[in-house]
C-alpha cells in the first residue's frame, strides 16, 4: 500500500507536485497517468527518499520509505531502464543490489529467469536494447519479492511480445495480493493493464477513479439513425439538448438518454433504424481530463483559449430550434 | 527461499484466490532475511568494482606505472640504459630512493581515477539511484566504497611501492651507484608512505567524485590541486606566501613523509602526515554532508 498527504514539492517558483494526496491499495494494478511534465517522476522519487519533499508525507506499507530496514522486501522500484554501467553484467548489476540486502545468488538467478534475460545475464550489460534494459529494470524491482511494486514508464521501449508479457506480470503481481503501481503517459497503455487510476495534470491531483467509472462517465452522445432526419430532430428538440447530423446522417443526440430518445421516437411513430451509445475511448476521455493540465501543447490550442480539442469526429455542432 | 513469481509463460494461470494467504506466506518467507547491514554494502561494493574492467586497468596501470617509472629512472642512473642528451638533475637526484620512486610524479593522477570513478560512474549512469533506494540511510554507500577502495588500494601501492624500491635498488647496484635499503633510517617510512600516499589519493578522488558528481570535473579539480596549484604557486606567488601556502597542498605535504630526507621547504615528517591526512578526511566528511542533504 502507498499513501500520499498532501504531497508537495517546488523548484524555486515553479511547484511540480501539488498537495497530492492519495492511497494506492493491493491486489489490483493502479496506473499514473498523466502528461509529460505533470509531476509522475517527481511524486515517484519522494517516495523512495531521493528527493525530500517541501510539505506533506508519503507512506509505504504503512511506513515512510528511509524507515525500511530492508526497503527492496517493501517496495521494488524502476524509475530508469537505462541506470546499468555498460560494463558490468546484468547478473553482476543484480548481485550488487542483491548483497545490500543478502539476498542470494539463487534468487537474483531467479529474477533472471523471470524476466527471461538468461542468456545475457552474464555478458557486458552495455548492448542492451532498451527492452533488455527494462527487463532487468523489473529483475531488480522483483528481487526483495517485494509487497509493492513501482514501475515509471516500464513498458517504454518493449516490443509487442514484451507489452503482453509485462502487463500479464503486473496482473500476476497484483493477483497475488501485491500493491502494483505503475506510470504511463500513454491512456492507451494503461486502458489494458489497470483496474484503477490516478490522473494527475500540472502535479495535481485530476483524478482518482476505477477504469469501470471512467468508461461509465465517458458517454458522450447517443447516434440515431431514421429515415426520417427532420422530424426526429422537432421531436428531439429541448433546451439541454444538443443534436449534430454527421457525415452519413446520423444524428448524435447529447443531452437525452438512450431511453428517452427511443421512447420519444416511437411517441412519434417514426421509424429508427440505429440507437447506439457513443462513448469516447478512454483516450479520448483522458485528454479530456487533462486538456487544461498539459504543460507543454502542439498548436492545437491559441493562446489563451480552450484547450486541445477531443479528436474524434466532431461534427460543427448546431443547435436545434428550441 | 522459493518464489511465488512465475515464469512468464506460466503468468494467466496465476490463481488469485488467496492473496491474503500468499501476503502472508511472502511475509513468512521474508522473515529469514537479513536487514541491509554494512557488510552487505561493504560487499555490494566489492561486487561493484570487481566487475568492471575499468577499476581493474585503472588500479594496476598505477602500479604499473609506479613500478616501470622507477626502474627506468634506475636504470638511466644507474647507467645500463643511455642518459638523454638534456637529462639534467631530475627530483630528487642523487637520493637512491626518490630516484626510483620517480613514478610518485605520475601515478597519483591515475590512481585518482580509480577513486572517482569509484562514484561517478554511478551518477552517469543512473545506478546511483538504485543504489540508494537500496540504502535509504545513503551514508553506508559512502562509508562502503571508502573501506573497499582502500582495501584494495592500499595493499595493491605499498606491495608495488616495495617491489619498486627493491628492484629499483637491484638496477641501481647493477650500474654501480649507490643505493639504500630498507633498513637505512627513514627508508621503509618512505618505501611505504608512498604506497599509503597513492591510497590516500585514490580515497580523496572518491570523495572529490562524490563531491562533484562529474567524472571530468573532478579530475580537473585533484589535476588543479595535486599538479597545477603546487607548479604555479611555486612560479607565480611572492615567496612570502608560498611558505605558507605550497607546503599545505597535498602533493607537497605527502613529500614530507615520502622523501627520506624531506627539504627544508617541505613541513616535518609528521606534520605532512597529519596534514595529508587531513586531506583526505576532510573531503570525505563533506562528501557525507552533500551526500545526505542534496537530492540524489
Amino acid at each position: 500500500m502507498i499513501e500520499l498527504h498532501g504531497l508537495t514539492k517546488r523548484y524555486g517558483e515553479k511547484t511540480v507536485v501539488d498537495d497530492l494526496t492519495f492511497t494506492i491499495q493491493p491486489g489490483v494494478v493502479t496506473g499514473f497517468l498523466g502528461p509529460n511534465g505533470a509531476g509522475k517522476s517527481t511524486t515517484m522519487r519522494m517516495l523512495v527518499g531521493l528527493e525530500e519533499p517541501d510539505g506533506g508525507s508519503s507512506a509505504v506499507n504503512g511506513r515512510t520509505y528511509g524507515e525500511h530496514a530492508a526497503p527492496a522486501h517493501e517496495i521494488g522500484v524502476l524509475l530508469d531502464a537505462g541506470a546499468r554501467h555498460p560494463g558490468r553484467s546484468a547478473r553482476d548489476h543484480l548481485l550488487a543490489l542483491a548483497a545490500t540486502h543478502r539476498i542470494s545468488a539463487k534468487r537474483v538467478d531467479e529474477v533472471i529467469e523471470l524476466v527471461g534475460l538468461a542468456e545475457v545475464a552474464r555478458s557486458r550489460s552495455g548492448g542492451f536494447s532498451l527492452g533488455m534494459g527494462q527487463r532487468l529494470g523489473i529483475a531488480s524491482a522483483l528481487l526483495g519479492d517485494p509487497e509493492t511494486v513501482m514501475l515509471d514508464e516500464p513498458v517504454n521501449g518493449l516490443d509487442p511480445e514484451g507489452i503482453r508479457w509485462i502487463r500479464e506480470l503486473l496482473r500476476g503481481l497484483a493477483a497475488e495480493g501485491r500493491t502494483v503501481f505503475v506510470s504511463s503517459h500513454l491512456m492507451s497503455e494503461m486502458a489494458l493493464t489497470a483496474e484503477h487510476l490516478i490522473v494527475v495534470g500540472r502535479g495535481r491531483l485530476i483524478a482518482d477513479i476505477s477504469v469501470a467509472d471512467l468508461v461509465a462517465q465517458s458517454i458522450t452522445s447517443v447516434r440515431v439513425r431514421s429515415p426520417r432526419t427532420a422530424e426526429l430532430r422537432a421531436v428531439l428538440a429541448g433546451d439541454d439538448v444538443t443534436v449534430t447530423t454527421g457525415t452519413d446522417g446520423a444524428l448524435d443526440v447529447t443531452g437525452l438518454s438512450l431511453e428517452q430518445i427511443g421512447d420519444r421516437a416511437a411517441a412519434a411513430a417514426l421509424t429508427v433504424h440505429e440507437l447506439t451509445l457513443q462513448r469516447a475511448s478512454l483516450e479520448e476521455a483522458y485528454m479530456e481530463l487533462t486538456a487544461h493540465a498539459v504543460e507543454y501543447h502542439g498548436t492545437l490550442t491559441t493562446a489563451g483559449s480552450s484547450p486541445i480539442p477531443t479528436t474524434s469526429a466532431t461534427p460543427t455542432p448546431e443547435r436545434t430550434a428550441a | 527461499m522459493t518464489t511465488t513469481l512465475i515464469p512468464p509463460d506460466l503468468t494467466t494461470a496465476i490463481t488469485p484466490d488467496h492473496p491474503a494467504e500468499q501476503a502472508a506466506a511472502r511475509e513468512q518467507r521474508r522473515s529469514g532475511d537479513q536487514p541491509a547491514r554494512f557488510a552487505g554494502v561493504v560487499r555490494s561494493e566489492w561486487v561493484k568494482l570487481r566487475s568492471v574492467r575499468s577499476s581493474k586497468t585503472t588500479l594496476f596501470s598505477a602500479a604499473g606505472v609506479l613500478l616501470f617509472v622507477g626502474l627506468a629512472a634506475a636504470a638511466f642512473t644507474g647507467g645500463l640504459l643511455a642518459q638523454p642528451a638534456d637529462a639534467g638533475d631530475g627530483p630528487g637526484a642523487g637520493d637512491p630512493t626518490s630516484i626510483v620512486m620517480s613514478g610518485l610524479m605520475l601515478a597519483p593522477l591515475i590512481i585518482a581515477v580509480l577513486g572517482v570513478m569509484a562514484i561517478t560512474a554511478e551518477y552517469a549512469t543512473g545506478t546511483i539511484r538504485t543504489t540508494m533506494m537500496m540504502v535509504p540511510a545513503r551514508l553506508p554507500v559512502l562509508w562502503a566504497k571508502v573501506v573497499v577502495l582502500s582495501a584494495v588500494a592500499v595493499p595493491v601501492m605499498v606491495v608495488t611501492s616495495m617491489v619498486t624500491f627493491v628492484a629499483g635498488q637491484a638496477l641501481l647496484d647493477a650500474g654501480g651507484t649507490a643505493t639504500t635499503s630498507l633498513g637505512d633510517p627513514g627508508v621503509l617510512r618512505a618505501v611505504l608512505g608512498s604506497g599509503l600516499y597513492l591510497a590516500g589519493i585514490a580515497v580523496i578522488g572518491l570523495a572529490f567524485g562524490a563531491l562533484l558528481r562529474g567524472t571530468a570535473t573532478a579530475i580537473s579539480a585533484l589535476f588543479a590541486v595535486l599538479f597545477l596549484v603546487p607548479g604555479l604557486g611555486a612560479l607565480l606567488l611572492p615567496s612570502s606566501i608560498q611558505d605558507s601556502v605550497l607546503p599545505y597542498l597535498p602533493s607537497n605535504a605527502a613529500s614530507s613523509f615520502t622523501s627520506v630526507t624531506p627539504g627544508p621547504e617541505l613541513l616535518s615528517t609528521t606534520t605532512g602526515a597529519v596534514v595529508f591526512a587531513a586531506w583526505v578526511v576532510i573531503p570525505v566528511l563533506a562528501a557525507a554532508v552533500a551526500l545526505k542533504r542534496r537530492p540524489i
